[in-house]
């Protein structure tokens, strides 16, 4: 009986974690939701483990183990891809950041250079 | 030889310290006007380009060829009279007399952008595993196929004011040829290729793509097309 206990709190406390830490991302509503969706699930199937058997019959799969698992494969790959996403367009915002910073030191540093007989006549 | 004053040289610049100043000083003598975008080298690059005439922009951390261009193509697109725009490479792969040859269409003909190609006449020059790598990369290109460009990957493009002043590459690696194909399809870009030589020195082997970086180049074109 412990082990439902403190799979449920631990659930609990990561649904609270990923409510919490998911900022402020454009899709990150969805994202939220389908979260909370799959924590209660997971309080239920910890809650009536042969419900889970049923539905994984239903759908075609042996046991309610193999369903979780299935599920559990589908939901790393989507936090792959998002994770992925993610950190594209935190890269590019860095090179953005990065790019702004340079060009303005070339430019502060073109204004000090002499000005050879080369670079007058542009 | 005419003025080639209205000509920006782009120059990414990542550790060839050995060979950049050799290679700017040459392209200085056609060009004038050199934007070296120093990524981020630690091997004194900057320095070397110190000693030249060329501009330098110094990335202050390193990003990667895609965003060292982008980068030069802002800093030249700003600076008064710049009118053509050419992506050059350091390690001296690329020839001079090609980009006079791409500049001199660019003034005459109608187009906008020119990309230099391997597959002309002699191809015999290319290593035996990079033209398959490179013929891959072609032949997976759906774009490239239908723009009729027989060498997606060549580093060497020539454009106008045109094209400087839309391009915004945001693949920050190597991931850009593709991405400057799509460019050109969705902004309809008039493009035609230009036969050029590439000059394989065991430098610029020893520092080319490797083909696992085909692999990343690919995963990063399939993702971008999602968004």
């Amino acid at each position: 009986m412990a082990i439902k206990i403190i799979l449920i709190l631990a659930v609990l406390a990561l649904l609270i974690f990923v409510l919490r830490s998911h900022g402020t991302n454009r899709g990150g509503a969805y994202v939220k939701i389908g979260m909370a969706l799959f924590m209660v699930f997971a309080v239920y199937a910890v809650i009536r483990p042969d419900d889970v058997t049923w539905l994984a019959g239903q759908v075609g799969v042996g046991r309610g183990t193999d369903l979780l698992l299935y599920l559990l494969v589908v939901g790393i790959g989507f936090f792959a891809i998002s994770t992925y996403l993610r950190f594209k367009e935190i890269e590019l915002r860095y090179a953005r950041l990065a790019r702004a910073i340079a060009l303005e030191q070339a430019a502060r540093r073109e204004e000090n250079r002499p000005v050879s007989p080369d670079t007058a006549s542009n | 030889m005419a003025d080639q004053s209205d000509v920006w040289l782009i120059v990414p610049v990542y550790n060839e310290a050995p060979v950049i100043a050799e290679v700017m000083n040459h392209a200085l003598q056609t060009f004038p006007n050199v934007v070296c975008v120093d990524d981020g080298s630690r091997d004194g690059s900057a320095g070397q380009i110190a000693t030249t005439k060329a501009h330098l922009v110094q990335h202050p951390v390193n990003l990667g060829q895609g965003a060292a261009i982008q980068t030069g193509v802002e800093y030249a697109r700003q600076q008064p009279g710049a009118a053509f725009f050419v992506n050059f490479d350091a390690d001296g792969q690329h020839q001079v007399e090609d980009v006079t040859a791409m500049i001199e269409r660019l003034r005459s003909e109608d187009i906008d952008i020119v990309v230099g190609t391997r597959f002309h006449g002699d191809i015999s020059h290319i290593p035996k595993l990079k033209r398959l790598v490179l013929k891959t990369a072609v032949t997976l290109s759906p774009r490239g196929r239908r723009l009729k460009l027989t060498d997606s990957h060549n580093g060497l493009r020539a454009f106008n004011r045109t094209v400087a002043e839309e391009m915004d590459i945001t693949s920050n690696g190597m991931g850009h040829a593709p991405e400057i194909i799509e460019m050109i399809d969705r902004n309809k870009w008039r493009v035609a290729e230009q036969p050029v030589n590439i000059v394989y020195t065991e430098y610029s082997m020893a520092k080319g793509q490797s083909l696992l970086n085909g692999v990343n180049i690919l995963f990063d074109s399939a993702v971008r097309r999602k968004r």
